[in-house]
């Protein structure tokens, strides 16, 4: 019936608070209007007020001509004063004209003259920034300590209580280091560290006061070994002013190790420092402590590679690795070999001309290819340890969106403290390099497909920049920081196409409650007294209810007294609310002490003890669903072009009133703080569709049908009336369609599921004596 | 004259007042900041000369490298690569062989072995192992010797589930090592393995179910539970920041301490890093009350597989003020989903001996298989990575259990498997009412019967293939790669149903595709006079099995009845046909933690022969459910009391209004 009610995977509204870690600094919003509002130098105001002046000059010879025009023509119905009222007039008129036109230009003139763009931030050359001289014998720091953990080496009493949950970073001022002769320690800082820190700098995590940082980072570069003096280097950190041991100090570094035996973190002695190392064995990397990154790819990054699906591609197994040890390239050779076509192994260009960038093309024999874009031809993609174990070629097969097959024993992957390696790439032992092959082709073509598509987003999310790589370095220390407040696998993990369709239901524990535990009864009322009175005694006569609560909602009149109350078996407690608001009934009272919750209207005195009942042992089956008796259905309304309220009866039921319903307490704390939009206020402004916000919200979180129970009875309501023909109130129907209507826009989706079945007891109408059944008086009129 | 002058007036006013306009307009925009432009600079300078830095890493100077060959591991050091030798295990599958004990057994040894006989990875011979597993658990002096496949302790296992007393006696050398809360720092991660640690009464087999009874805590529950020396100390929702080490001067929370066995009754559970507390972690879980690790010195369990941030929080014992702020503002969602994450971890890995262990196979299968392996969703999710096998698929769309996360929802098709037994006529009648559904694929006939199978069929409007079975029992649960749809309709050859039935369940296990759907039932009921499980086919107010001659089931559980039933069960199965019945229940049952489902049923007067009624099949047949129960150590199986019926089943309107009339009739 309801056709279009298909959901599309749209963002959901509010279940899933979705994070892109790449977009998490505001940097660029707050870089946007601040180019806006640069300041207007005096050139450039001259030159806007001699425009300004022109105009002026023409305007007023306008004038000027149109008076010697009347005064030729000498219209005498035109008095002088006339004339001079209008001159008056146009020169206000134009004044005023003018005066927007200038505040126009000021605003948008294109700023292209001034040489100073940003006031916010300092403008001087790297060349100029304070030499430092160390001295020879100035302390070397100790060795970097193998047993630190965060709690041990990591002074967390810097961070301190965080309402944002966020480490406060700080980051040294540029220096030059020079030895006691003069000679520089290392290049002073390199395009990419200098990028790193600018994208620390404008990330949220940024403090300039050194005193409240909790995490400090050095602006010495390390992030290649080779372009450092290492005792050197280690005397400079030593020298910070906030050292202290290198506490709470953190390195960058992505190319560790140095010929002969190139160790695989960094050589400079750093204490208890950080380190965020690309290239880390098991041996070196202190889990839980260090943070794994990628190996940044400078040179692909300035190609332009446009994104390729995934599926089958021509190679099923690439290898483009240069620097690769004789004896893996002999068993890459064996692999060709054997299976032909499939499998490419490059090596780097001998007889290439001179002007061209040799880095960017590979050979194969006298075949030359082009380097990244080579990669987007293979299915899997090598990455063998090369003199290191951090491979940059791993960053653009993962762009390319080509699987790695990582052949590198005992390499920490990059950030593989968060990240799921397992489905973006193939780990394979050194050992079974002959074996890769077979190894490959048992993995099912979906599953391929699924790892291209995450090694792709992996490349998107963390591999992509160096900003991305700081930012996520930085996320991940922040969360052992604040594991409470920590990013979930999910959001690490999921591209976003799945964090959009997927749906984690709060009640995801198949747990069945115990009866014993029974159910809270909540009565909202205004002024019916008798029928309230009425409603009490019968709910009152289930056997698994264990409290009463009737929730007044008039302001004007008190609840009768106590003693005028039906006399009842279970507690009865009388809230009194503060405004006469629908949604008070949904408000989850402290009084509320069961999970289940009956939500009656005081004029349902029509649902038998029977029926009450089986509702409860129904919703124990289905604690995380709507368990309602009065069924509603919504309908594409295909003329309209609009939803469309049913009462009818129909074969299928995609709501509950809850004018008769149980559902979870929870929902009643999702429904009083968690409801998108405006839809609460709506609700108590319009005095309608309290039951309708409650359906679209259990169905939205949850992604699950609700549970109609039991046959159809006539329930007094407005809408039953209308069935009965006695008078048909149109214009209820009309608002509750406009309700489902407005609903659907605040949530961007239908949430609603239409289901065609309602639970019955097991017995129900079965030829079986009535006196064995459990629930006989079930669906008696 | 006059007028001359004063139009000049006029426009030196103009000009006066455009000029003041230009000359107080930038002065405003000086005087008055906007945005950040205020203050002193500040943060990482922008360098004029940023795009002449260079390049960390210069092109050239990489290819020059001269790369070395691995290092073999330095003694001690063993990791995944260096030192398992999977080749066997790609051969010859997973097998692990026990190795033998010499001397007294222990009694954990025993529980050990035990629940190792039945297991499916099980071998006798220890040359067909892939993986040698060698328990240490001994009382002290009784050691065992080195045994004779050591090989310097290539592809073993060397399994420590309690603190042992035999750790000295050799040279580990290359073996993994399955050990209780190792410490972190002899821990190799992805290669040894963290086990809980177990109190020495752990059960073998079933083990007590999770404490948790309902989702969201008692509004009147504690908030902080603290493990001491000898209990959990309760401290009230209310109490002052400080409830360790008892303090607190001004602690007016209700207090009260439990003895050392007793459960803690509160949200969170604080528990101290020292590895002797690591006995509290489990308690907290089976609590369902949320542990709080304070900077743990031990290694949490599985922790390569299960992701721990989403059922504990491991804080920084050095920050308890801001740990316990943290916990008190802590979102209702989180702490709902923590709580519900502890019982299923709870339930699903640790609460038996016989769960630990298999898990701990279950993660070297997973290292062996490296790309096929579990998903992480399938560890960490409902039914757990026990019950969702990897052998089956990859991919979590393709189970019943993960539909909600992934987006996805089961196939709109089913596939109809009609089984024919012994004396089993061609069921005409029947192929043709299935075939009339509109959602029915396809219809595979499974022929088990003595008698070769006729040669012409029914012409119908879906395909219509006919599989030779192998005269057992349990052939109709083989996981035949001819079915093509995640829906199975199972069904006798006895079986009569009606259009409109197969039409309205169908509908039904759609939004239940973790369930059986079922026509007709059974429950179970726990035979007091005699001490032990029976069950009954007498229409009763509730039930707790569908007979699979005529169910809707995901084709899943096929796969999980032929590969995770331990082969005495299977056995079982063989010996008394409606034990298969039984078993299937059980494995559903287990795995959803919930009941089957019952649509309408039509009965027909011409069903001579009922159902297969336990009663009338002998002793074997009758002490089924008994023994299915013991093999699973529990009972599995979950009572409903309701029947999902048609909207408007059998109201008071015309039968004209009704989309299933077929089920309407008397």
């Amino acid at each position: 019936a309801a056709e279009p009610g298909s959901r599309p995977s749209a963002p959901r509204s509010f279940a899933q608070p979705w994070r892109p870690p790449t977009r998490r600094d505001p940097s660029r919003a707050a870089v946007a209007p601040a180019l806006r509002y640069e300041p207007v130098t005096e050139r450039g105001a001259e030159r806007e007020a001699a425009v300004a002046e022109e105009c002026e000059e023409e305007a007023v010879c306008a004038i000027m001509c149109a008076s010697v025009k009347y005064n030729i023509r000498g219209p005498a119905l035109i008095p002088r004063m006339k004339i001079k009222h209008r001159i008056y007039y146009i020169t206000l008129f134009s004044v005023v004209l003018l005066g927007l036109i200038a505040t126009g230009v000021f605003q948008f003139w294109p700023h292209s003259i001034e040489s100073s763009s940003d006031w916010s931030v300092e403008k001087r050359s790297v060349r100029d920034v304070p030499v430092v001289r160390l001295p020879a014998d100035s302390p070397i720091p100790e060795r970097g300590d193998l047993s630190c953990r965060m709690h041990t080496c990591f002074d967390v009493y810097r961070c301190g209580f965080n309402p944002k949950n966020k480490i406060k970073v700080f980051i040294y001022s540029l220096k030059k280091y020079v030895d006691d002769s003069g000679v520089p320690v290392s290049n002073t800082i390199s395009r990419e560290y200098n990028e790193l820190l600018t994208a620390i700098s404008d990330s949220d995590y940024y403090t300039d006061d050194i005193t409240r940082a909790c995490l400090f980072v050095p602006s010495i570069d390390v992030l290649n070994q080779n372009t450092l003096r290492i005792k050197e280097t280690a005397q400079a950190l030593a020298q910070l002013s906030r050292w202290d041991r290198g506490t709470n100090h953190l390195l960058f570094n992505m190319l560790p190790g140095g010929p002969p035996d190139y160790n695989t973190a960094l050589d400079v002695p750093r204490d208890r420092a950080l380190l965020a190392g690309g290239g880390f064995s098991t041996w070196t990397y202190r889990q839980g402590y260090d943070v794994s990154i990628p190996v940044y790819s400078p040179l692909s990054a300035e190609v332009d590679l446009p994104e390729k699906g995934p599926g089958p591609r021509r190679y099923f197994l690439l290898s483009s690795q240069m620097a690769l040890h004789p004896e893996y390239r002999e068993e890459l050779g064996a692999l060709q070999a054997k299976h032909g076509e499939s499998v490419l192994v490059l090596d780097k260009c001998t007889n290439l001309s001179e002007d061209v960038l040799s880095v960017r093309k590979r050979c194969h024999e006298h075949q030359v290819f082009d380097y990244p874009q080579v990669l987007q031809e293979a299915t899997f993609c090598v990455v063998l340890r090369g003199a290191r174990l951090g491979q940059a070629v791993l960053s653009d097969v993962l762009r390319a969106g080509c699987v790695p097959v990582v052949i590198a024993d005992s390499y920490i992957l990059p950030f593989s403290e968060v990240l799921d390696w397992k489905r973006a790439s193939v780990v394979v032992p050194e050992e079974k390099m002959a074996d890769v092959y077979s190894i490959l082709q048992s993995i099912p073509q979906r599953q391929i497909e699924e790892m291209q598509r995450q090694a792709r987003w992996f490349w998107e999310a963390y591999f992509q920049s160096i900003k991305a790589i700081a930012l996520a370095t930085l996320q991940i220390i922040n969360d052992r920081i604040y594991p409470y407040a920590a990013i979930s696998y999910e959001e690490w993990n999921d591209p976003p196409t799945v964090k959009w369709g997927s749906v984690s239901n709060p009640l995801f524990l198949p747990l069945i409650p115990p009866q014993s535990q029974g159910f809270t009864a909540i009565v909202l009322t205004y002024d019916r007294v008798e029928s309230l009175f009425r409603v009490i005694t019968e709910v009152s006569k289930v056997p698994s209810l264990s409290k009463l609560l009737v929730v007044w909602n008039n302001q004007n009149k008190s609840p009768p007294e106590e003693s005028l109350w039906p006399k009842i078996r279970v507690p009865l407690k009388v809230v009194r609310t503060a405004e006469n608001k629908l949604s008070n009934r949904f408000f989850p009272y402290d009084e509320i002490e069961t999970e289940a919750v009956l939500a009656i209207d005081d004029d349902i005195i029509m649902l038998t003890s029977d029926e009450l009942q089986f509702g409860y042992e129904v919703w124990r089956e289905f604690p995380d669903r709507l368990v309602g008796y009065p069924g509603r259905l919504h309908l594409w309304d295909h003329e309209m072009s609009k939803w469309k309220y049913e009462s009818e009866w129909t074969n299928e039921v995609s709501m509950v009133l809850t004018g008769a319903a149980f559902y979870h307490k929870y929902f009643n704390y999702l429904y009083t703080y968690k409801m998108p939009g405006d839809i609460k206020n709506w609700v108590d402004a319009h005095m309608n569709c309290e039951d309708i916000a409650m359906n679209f919200l259990v169905a939205n979180v949850t992604d699950c049908h609700l549970v109609k129970v039991t046959p159809r009875k006539k329930f007094k309501c407005p809408e039953c009336t209308a069935i009965d023909g006695l008078s048909l109130d149109q214009t209820h129907m009309v608002e509750r369609s406009e309700c489902i209507n407005k609903f659907a826009s605040v949530f961007g989706t239908m949430p609603l599921k239409v289901v065609e079945h309602r639970a019955d007891p097991v017995l129900y109408k079965d030829d079986f004596p009535e006196k064995l059944k459990s629930f006989p008086n079930i669906g008696s009129l | 004259m006059q007028s001359c002058r004063r139009k000049s007036l006029w426009l030196a006013l103009l000009a006066s007042w455009l000029l003041g306009l230009l000359g107080i307009l930038p002065l405003l925009r000086l005087a008055v900041p906007t945005g950040p432009r205020a203050g002193a600079p500040q943060g990482w300078p922008r360098w004029l000369d940023a795009e002449l830095l260079q390049s960390f890493l210069q092109p050239g100077a990489l290819p020059e490298d001269v790369p070395q060959l691995p290092r073999v591991p330095r003694g001690g050091s063993c990791d995944w690569g260096a030192c398992f030798d999977t080749s066997k295990c790609r051969s010859g599958g997973f097998k692990v062989f026990v190795s033998p004990v010499a001397g007294p057994v222990s009694e954990t040894q025993h529980k050990i072995l035990a629940s190792f006989e039945g297991s499916r990875y099980h071998t006798v011979s220890p040359t067909e192992a892939c993986l040698h597993l060698l328990s240490l658990d001994a009382p002290a002096g009784a050691c065992s010797p080195v045994p004779p496949t050591w090989n310097g302790g290539q592809n073993h296992l060397v399994l420590r589930l309690h603190p042992a007393s035999c750790s000295g006696t050799f040279q580990l050398g290359q073996a993994m090592v399955a050990e209780a809360s190792p410490t972190v720092d002899t821990f190799r991660p992805g290669f040894d393995v963290a086990l809980p640690l177990l109190p020495e009464a752990h059960p073998v087999r079933g083990g007590a179910p999770g404490q948790l009874r309902q989702h969201s805590p008692h509004p009147g529950a504690a908030l902080l539970a603290l493990a001491e020396e000898r209990g959990w100390r309760v401290a009230g929702t209310d109490s002052s920041a400080c409830p360790w080490d008892g303090h607190c001067e001004q602690d007016h929370g209700p207090e009260q301490t439990h003895p050392g066995a007793a459960l803690p009754n509160a949200t969170f559970c604080l528990i101290p890093g020292r590895r002797a507390d690591a006995l509290r972690f489990l308690q907290a879980l089976q609590a369902g009350c949320v542990p709080v690790l304070l900077s743990p010195r031990w290694e949490l369990p599985f922790s390569e597989v299960i992701d721990w941030t989403k059922a504990a929080i491991v804080a920084d014992e050095r920050l308890p003020l801001q740990v316990l702020a943290a916990l008190r503002e802590m979102p209702p969602t989180r702490v709902l989903a923590l709580r519900q994450q502890t019982q299923f971890l709870w339930d699903t890995y640790f609460s038996s001996v016989e769960k630990v262990i298999r898990t701990t196979l279950e993660i070297i299968q997973d290292r062996i298989l490296g790309a096929s392996a579990h998903p992480s969703l399938l560890w960490n999710s409902p039914p757990g990575a026990l019950l969702a096998l990897p052998a089956f698929s990859t991919s979590p769309r393709d189970f019943p259990f993960y539909h909600l996360q992934q987006g996805s929802r089961p196939a709109g098709r089913f596939s109809a498997l009609i089984w024919v037994g012994a004396a089993g006529q061609p069921p005409l009648k029947l192929i043709q009412a299935v075939a009339g559904s509109q959602h029915c694929a396809q219809i595979l006939v499974l022929w088990s019967n003595d008698k070769p199978p006729p040669p012409s069929w029914p012409e119908t409007a879906v395909p219509l293939l006919v599989i030779e079975g192998h005269r057992k029992v349990s052939d109709r649960f083989l996981p035949y790669s001819a079915i093509s749809t995640d829906a199975i309709l199972s069904l006798d050859a006895h079986s009569s149903l009606s259009t409109s039935e197969v039409d309205f369940a169908f509908v039904v296990w759609q939004s239940f595709p973790e369930r059986m759907v079922g026509f007709l039932t059974w429950s179970h009921f726990w035979d007091e006079a005699q001490g032990r499980w029976g069950y009954t086919a007498e229409r009763a107010n509730e039930f707790s099995m569908v007979l699979t001659s005529a169910a809707f089931y995901h084709r899943y559980y096929h796969t999980l009845f032929t590969h995770s039933l331990p082969t005495a069960l299977r056995r079982l199965a063989e010996a008394a046909p409606p034990c298969v019945d039984v078993l299937m229940n059980f494995l559903v049952a287990a795995a959803t933690k919930l009941p089957p489902i019952k649509v309408p049923y039509r009965r027909r007067h011409e069903d001579a022969s009922p159902p297969r009624v336990p009663g009338d099949l002998g002793p074997a047949a009758r002490d089924c459910i008994d023994r299915v129960a013991a093999g699973f150590g529990h009972m599995p199986l979950v009572s409903s009391r309701l029947r999902l019926d048609p909207v408007l089943f059998k109201d008071p309107v015309s039968v004209l209004r009704k989309k299933y009339r077929g089920l309407e009739k008397p």
